[in-house]
């Protein structure tokens, strides 16, 4: 298809009404036609002004303190998930001592009770703790939960399993992809990686035949090479795209600029 | 964050998320959630599931934030798209769960005219709203078919009964249209 009849598309590309394949096209040519790419930003603008033919309408309040609640649940916890080591008992040793100072708190706040009114400062002060701790303990319990989800996706009989093999960048890197069409879920489970650079990152992407790479998540590693990296993936990634990472600088890329450290063969 | 949150762009917001600023996100949410969940509760005409994608949408603008690109986009656009998006993705959800009986005894509401009252006092609703009256109703209809039902051109032609070629025109003169309407009106918005 030339310019022209890419052209036309765009309004449609805007409101997402273009079938998988055109919207591929679509996209993989405005990523090399300036002209087509400002025209759909300014479609965009004008579909996104589209919501305003909605109603206003006011979520519960307790939506926003949910919200922020669970960002600081994510702020806490690695974006990137560290290899669960290979004694699997830590779990249990970490919830008998949150375990065993709750109980410690708790005394604490009994004794602290019995004083007088200047002692409720501190009582303040172990009530924060208290609450901090529960809240480690609920991302510590959310870490693992996330943990078992990849680790079922990489035995799931439904996932579809791909080896990513070294290049002579790091040649003793590896890594393994899992991904589950259904949910869109999907793994990289990475061993050998060199650490990351202090401005760099290292990058997934998507690569479908013949079209741009598609920007994934960004990681770090650190010294023992491994990581897991846990995401919503495109569709792409189940049919006979490449699955690849590169180096990046710090936050990523939206097209990739660095070494391929990793890539799954050509389908 | 110093200055009065109502009086920091969009975009600075944004890129404070991108740097862990929870007050950022919580001046962004402050700012769009009657907009967002207004979108997202038309999209899902349920207001559990629509408080759980809006919790989900701003979950994805805090991970995300990096990725927002100011010159590739404005900063609204990448909100509402995210929102939307999420909330089609569990629109396909629900609807494998025959929830869409229930939402297509509502199709006929397609007419911004009574897009409720409170809607009414926003300056900005409103200029999109008469804009969106101008526009002829074949493509108009064309165009929320698209946007609130997740609907693709030719899925909009199966259901309205007419050709998938004159759909396509339709929905491309009608968002240029509204895009040309908008800009005249207001630089602010577009």
């Amino acid at each position: 298809m030339e310019h022209a009849g890419y052209s036309e598309l765009l309004a449609a590309q805007a409101v997402d009404a273009l079938d998988a394949a055109e919207a591929r096209a679509v996209l993989a040519h405005v990523e090399s036609c300036a002209e087509c790419r400002r025209e759909l930003a300014g479609l965009r603008d004008a579909a996104a002004l589209l919501a305003h033919a909605a109603p206003l309408a006011a979520p519960d309040d307790d939506v926003r303190a949910r919200i922020l609640q669970a960002i600081r649940g994510l702020t806490e916890s690695p974006k990137v998930l560290p290899l669960p080591s290979s004694s699997n008992g830590w779990p249990n040793v970490l919830r008998l001592a949150a375990a065993i100072a709750f109980v410690a708190l708790l005394l604490g706040l009994i004794v602290l009770w019995r004083r007088d009114a200047a002692s409720r400062r501190q009582i303040t002060e172990v009530t924060r703790q208290l609450n901090r701790q529960q809240r480690e303990l609920q991302t510590e319990r959310e870490n693992l939960a996330q943990q078992a989800a990849a680790l079922a996706l990489l035995t799931s009989a439904d996932a579809k399993k791909i080896a990513l093999a070294a290049t002579t960048t790091a040649q003793n890197a590896r890594a393994t992809f899992a991904y589950d069409e259904k949910s869109r879920r999907g793994i990289l489970v990475i061993e050998g990686l060199p650490p990351t650079p202090a401005d760099k990152a290292y990058q997934v992407w998507v690569i479908p035949k013949g079209l741009a790479p598609i920007p994934g998540r960004t990681f770090i590693i650190s010294n023992n090479g491994r990581a897991i990296v846990a995401d919503n993936f495109p569709l792409e990634a189940g049919s006979s795209s490449v699955i690849a990472v590169t180096l990046e600088p710090k936050g990523g890329s939206g097209a990739p600029t660095g070494a391929i450290y990793l890539a799954s063969p050509a389908g | 964050m110093q200055a009065e949150p109502s009086q920091i762009a969009d975009a600075d917001l944004l890129r404070a998320v991108s740097r862990g600023d929870e007050s950022a996100l919580a001046a962004l949410y402050d700012r769009y959630r009657l907009i967002l969940f207004g979108l997202i509760l038309r999209i899902l005409n349920d207001r559990s599931e629509a408080e759980d994608v809006l919790q989900e949408a701003f979950l994805q603008v805090w991970r995300r934030a990096n990725d927002f690109d100011e010159p590739r986009g404005r900063a609204f656009t990448w909100l509402v798209t995210i929102a939307r998006s999420r909330a089609l993705d569990r629109l396909r959800v629900l609807s494998s769960r025959a929830r869409l009986i229930e939402a297509d005894k509502q199709a006929v509401s397609y007419e911004p005219g009574d897009a409720g009252q409170e809607a009414a006092k926003s300056e900005r609703g409103e200029i999109v709203r008469q804009a969106l009256r101008e526009l002829p109703n074949e493509q108009r209809r064309a165009l929320l078919l698209a946007y609130f039902e997740g609907l693709t051109q030719a899925e909009i032609a199966e259901r309205l009964g007419d050709p998938l070629g004159t759909v396509k025109t339709r929905m491309r003169s009608g968002l240029i249209k509204l895009r040309d309407l908008l800009r005249d009106r207001s630089r602010d918005l577009i």
